[in-house]
């Protein structure tokens, strides 16, 4: 809100400090000053007045008061007169209250015989500097007084209230009021108006209607300074997308006993601003009076929280500045809290209060007397560094995509219907292209490949981060690994996941290609024939091969893609960090070689289970060195080139011996009448 | 292979051995052919190193006659084998006098990875606290309302919640949303654990906003969280103290004013400034508001302990001058295989 320092000076007898200096001196024990700005012989601070002091610092009077408390300096109050009836000829008003509840205090007064013209001068200044137009001494006063005091008040035609009767109830649905400001809005069940004896003339605490606002020929006014419930305005406010000054203030709370002290002084204004008139009648329903809290303070609770000692005299002071009213109580503090300090209710409410005023640039920085227990260590966050790590060594780039996928991608990457419905949508995307939570790493990392696919050769990049989806109608979130190749081939892929589990000591891996669905991506993201389960033991931990050109082709990538997607929650619960330590084997091994020519749909697997049944236990490792389909071989046929290490545990083998196992592997391999090796 | 049986034959078996020996030395193709050779004849098992060893058992003229034999043949061939050793050694050179490379062209280029500027961020962080004995937790990114707000004494319907932008989830009548903040983790982790304790909890949070240089629908935070029964506004100064210091590895100081979020009581505004700079706004903290506390089923007052919740996208923006935080959310490799 903007302030007027012209204006705050009105409250002080002593000199402020000037502008730039008040707005540190704000800023360090009381709000933000986003700016401060020279206004003719005015200057204007923009101070940012915290959620919790709306209440009762979003007016001049507040903020002076704090002010008064940094500097440990008392405020003056402005003048007010008494709100007394004399008699009047106007006829008497009836106001009824449907729930006192909803409507804490009703208070006004009717006020007969006022001169509508110009407010005065400085007036006017005042609230100019501040950003609001004059518009009629009747409306500029309530302005005014909600700037000075924060109670908004809001002024009726008094001969525009058809029956003189006043009912401020709940609307009903749908119920439509024309506002001051020319708008019709349509309100919503339980918004607080206020009814005549025909019709509704006014939105409550938020904008008065048109049919009662003031006019230049307006003769009698009602002043109403209330009380509503904040969460009602603030609902309100919600629902209809429309807020006011008054109706933000509300929404915060006010101080109860608010009311009547507003009309006093606005009695006073009616004579200071020559505005004339008579009050006439005095309305004021408040049927239960809201009284100061009661707050036992310990000092040493003060000590214990800021971490240092404020003596008594300097905590007692500090409270009394703020206006509480202060006695000692044995070892306490017995601290009574005035009715407009909404937002004091225990100790450590108080606690602030002193520490700020204090000064927390005065606390000095204490290191804790904590256990020097070295922090647990959190292993899955070890292997997720670990792992992001392995990628970077393999020569990968970390990218962080979005958490959101949109409209456009759902088509791009074809989710079916039922894919659809899996996903998580938001009620309040912020566009259509953020709609929807992503169930996959690979739809946004395939996007990243197709914006740098102009700069670069060979591009591998990775993310690890969470997707999300719906299973049963319950939201599921998972930590997954995803990596995309541009340029390389399934084998390679399948390396940098090979050499990513072997470092985390993850044994039992396999890859199944049988019927092979993902479990965390879509399958028709990926090449049917090149792409394969990843499993450990029996458990999918996710799926790699290459990515269907029905996706790349989409992107207009030309290249192959291929990629792989891992739960990373299951890998880090598979990796055993202590890896048990084998003894070098004590006799040497022999390698030999042997290839062979087999059906192109032949498994690396079972030619491999082949070989270690017919080789027994001293085959101790194989490795696939080659893979091989086209060239000049037979149609269809590929090849499979291995080395078996052959080892005893017992004693080194001679040539002779491993010779008579080998032979006896490639028989066996023989006797597979599709496959036939070649020596 | 030649015997050693017949007295009369035996000259000429070790002259025939010299001379078989020579020829192949001469014809050996490389050094390692050459090393082969030799071992054949001069080894431990070699040919001539095997009639040396029989002479013990001779008598001694017949060891006279053959000893001299042996050893000539020995002699002559360690000269023939140091020669085409030295033959062979010179060609090597000459021919890789004629076979060099540029050593100013560049060398092979190796793929490199590059881990994301906010990884970088996340770790040195972490190592900072850890230092400081916080442990690191982590939860959830879909919330409930619960957790995101009213354990957090944000109660619905009251204007404190405006300060956080949400996305909802579908259905809205679910009350799932995305946390707007680390610090629902402080109340799953103490539901979950006694105190005393220190944590952090860094992750990715959401915003419901426009995007622009300095505002993104996605970020990360790093909430932090000391209780104990005895944990200050002092204490909590000095630990962020140490850690800017450490971060930027300048001495730093920092400077609190008053804040308000309904989670702490008292709330502050943490600006810090290395020497005489000026002060920038770093983040948020308090101390833990009793309400929380209660919520988790600690009892207040006899535990406390402070909160904060840093922002780790500005860190990174500061530590590398990056200008726009969506370069951090591009993809654009141009960028990120700068860090």
């Amino acid at each position: 809100m903007l302030f007027s320092y012209n204006w705050l000076k009105e409250y002080s007898k002593e000199k402020l400090p000037a502008p730039e200096k008040l707005a540190d001196l704000l800023s360090l024990h009381a709000f933000e000053v986003e700016s401060v700005s020279k206004e003719g012989s005015d200057s204007v601070l923009a101070i940012d007045v915290l959620p919790n002091r709306a209440h009762d610092c979003l007016n001049h009077i507040g903020m002076a008061r704090e002010i008064s408390a940094i500097m440990g300096k008392k405020t003056t109050l402005p003048k007010t007169k008494p709100a007394k009836a004399a008699k009047g000829s106007l006829p008497q008003l009836k106001v009824k209250v449907e729930s006192g509840a909803l409507v804490p205090r009703y208070a006004g007064l009717v006020v007969e015989g006022v001169t509508i013209d110009k407010s005065p001068k400085k007036a006017r200044e005042y609230l100019a500097a501040v950003g609001v137009n004059s518009i009629n001494n009747i409306v500029d006063l309530t302005n005014f007084i909600m700037l000075e005091l924060g109670q908004p008040l809001h002024a009726f035609d008094y001969n525009q209230i058809q029956g003189n009767s006043m009912y401020v109830r709940r609307a009903k649905a749908g119920e439509k009021l024309e506002t001051l400001d020319d708008q019709t809005l349509t309100l919503p069940e339980g918004a607080l108006v206020i009814e005549d004896a025909n019709r509704l003339i006014d939105l409550a605490g938020m904008k008065g209607g048109k049919v009662s606002g003031i006019s230049p020929n307006t003769k009698n006014i009602f002043l109403q300074a209330a009380h509503f419930n904040a969460t009602t305005i603030y609902k309100t406010k919600k629902i209809l997308k429309y807020t006011t000054q008054a109706a933000d203030i509300y929404a915060h709370g006010i101080d109860p006993n608010l009311g009547m002290q507003a009309l006093e002084r606005a009695n006073q204004l009616l004579q200071e601003w020559g505005i004339g008139g008579k009050v006439v009648q005095v309305v004021d329903i408040y049927p239960a009076k809201g009284k100061p809290k009661l707050i036992l303070l310990d000092l040493d609770f003060v000590r214990s929280m800021l971490g240092v000692a404020i003596p008594k005299p300097k905590a007692k002071k500090t409270l009394q500045d703020l206006g509480c009213t202060v006695a000692d109580k044995g070892n306490l503090l017995r601290v009574e809290v005035p009715t407009r300090r909404l937002d004091l209710e225990i100790p450590e409410d108080l606690v602030e209060e002193i520490g700020r005023i204090y000064g927390y640039e005065n606390i000095p920085s204490a290191f804790p007397a904590a256990s020097l227990a070295p922090p647990r260590k959190n292993s899955e966050l070890f292997w997720q560094e670990f792992t992001r790590d392995r990628m970077k060594e393999l020569g990968f780039t970390e990218v962080y995509n979005y958490s959101f996928i949109g409209q456009k991608d759902v088509r791009q990457f074809a989710y079916s219907p039922d894919e659809q419905k899996n996903l998580i949508e938001l009620e309040n995307p912020v566009s259509e292209d953020v709609a929807f939570m992503r169930d996959s790493l690979l739809e946004n990392l395939l996007k990243n490949i197709h914006s740098n696919v102009r700069k670069q050769g060979e591009i591998r990049i990775f993310e690890l981060g969470k997707v999300f989806s719906k299973k049963n109608k319950k939201f599921e979130e998972t930590k997954m690994l995803g990596a995309v190749v541009l340029g390389g081939n399934f084998y390679a892929i399948k390396g940098v996941i090979d050499f990513l589990l072997e470092s985390m000591g993850i044994s039992g891996v396999w890859y199944d290609s049988y019927k092979a669905t993902p479990e965390k991506s879509r399958a028709v993201v990926w090449h049917t024939g090149k792409s394969a389960e990843i499993k450990v033991n029996n458990q999918e931990i996710g799926f790699v091969g290459e990515i269907s050109s029905r996706v790349t082709q989409g992107l207009k990538i030309t290249q192959s893609v291929v990629a792989f997607h891992i739960n990373m929650d299951m890998l880090a619960q598979l990796a055993s960090e202590e890896k048990e330590y084998l003894l070098a084997p004590k006799y040497p091994s022999i390698v030999r070689d042997v290839a062979i020519l087999a059906p192109g749909q032949t498994k690396v697997i079972d030619v491999m289970n082949a070989i270690h049944d017919a080789g027994g236990t001293m085959v101790r490792d194989i490795d696939v060195f080659d893979v091989f389909e086209g060239g000049n071989l037979p149609g269809g046929k590929k090849n499979l080139a291995f080395h078996i290490v052959y080892q005893s545990d017992e004693k080194t083998l001679t040539n002779k011996e491993v010779d008579a196992i080998h032979e006896r592997i490639i028989k066996a391999i023989e006797e597979n009448p599709l496959w036939q090796a070649r020596k | 292979m030649v015997k050693y049986t017949n007295m009369e034959g035996e000259k000429e078996d070790i002259k025939a051995l010299e001379i078989k020996a020579k020829k192949e030395i001469s014809a050996a193709g490389d050094l390692k052919e050459l090393d082969q050779i030799f071992r054949a004849y001069l080894g431990k098992k070699g040919h001539i190193t095997r009639v040396l060893r029989s002479l013990a058992s001779m008598g001694e003229a017949e060891r006279k006659i053959r000893g001299k034999a042996a050893n000539d043949a020995r002699d002559a061939l360690q000269a023939a084998f140091e020669a085409k050793k030295q033959q062979q050694t010179l060609q090597i050179e000459e021919a890789e006098k004629k076979d060099h490379v540029d050593v100013t062209a560049p060398g092979t280029k190796l793929p490199k990875g590059h881990l994301h500027p906010l990884t970088h961020i996340q770790r040195k962080c972490q190592e900072i606290f850890n230092g400081m004995g916080f442990a690191v937790a982590e939860g959830p990114e879909i919330e409930t309302e619960w957790y995101n707000f009213d354990a957090l004494n944000i109660p619905k319907d009251h204007p404190a919640r405006d300060l956080w932008d949400t996305f909802w989830l579908k259905p809205k009548a679910a009350d799932y949303l995305l946390r707007t903040h680390t610090s629902p983790v402080q109340a799953r982790y103490m539901e979950k654990n006694n105190p005393p304790l220190r944590i952090i909890a860094p992750g990715r949070i959401f915003r419901y906003e426009a995007t622009d240089a300095s505002h993104e629908i996605n970020f990360y935070q790093l909430e932090g969280l000391m209780i104990g029964k005895d944990v200050s506004v002092a204490n909590f100064k000095a630990i962020i103290e140490e850690f800017y210091s450490q971060f930027f590895k300048k001495e730093t100081t920092v400077r609190l004013r008053p804040s308000y979020f309904p989670f702490t009581e008292p709330s502050f505004e943490i600006d810090m400034r290395q020497g005489k700079g000026n002060w920038l706004e770093m983040m948020g903290a308090g101390m833990v508001h009793p309400n929380v506390l209660k919520n988790v089923g600690y009892i207040p007052r006899e535990w406390k302990g402070f909160a904060f919740g840093m922002g780790l996208d500005r860190l990174a923006m500061m530590k590398y001058k990056i200008d726009d935080i969506r370069l951090l959310y591009s993809g654009d490799l141009k960028f990120l295989q700068q860090f």
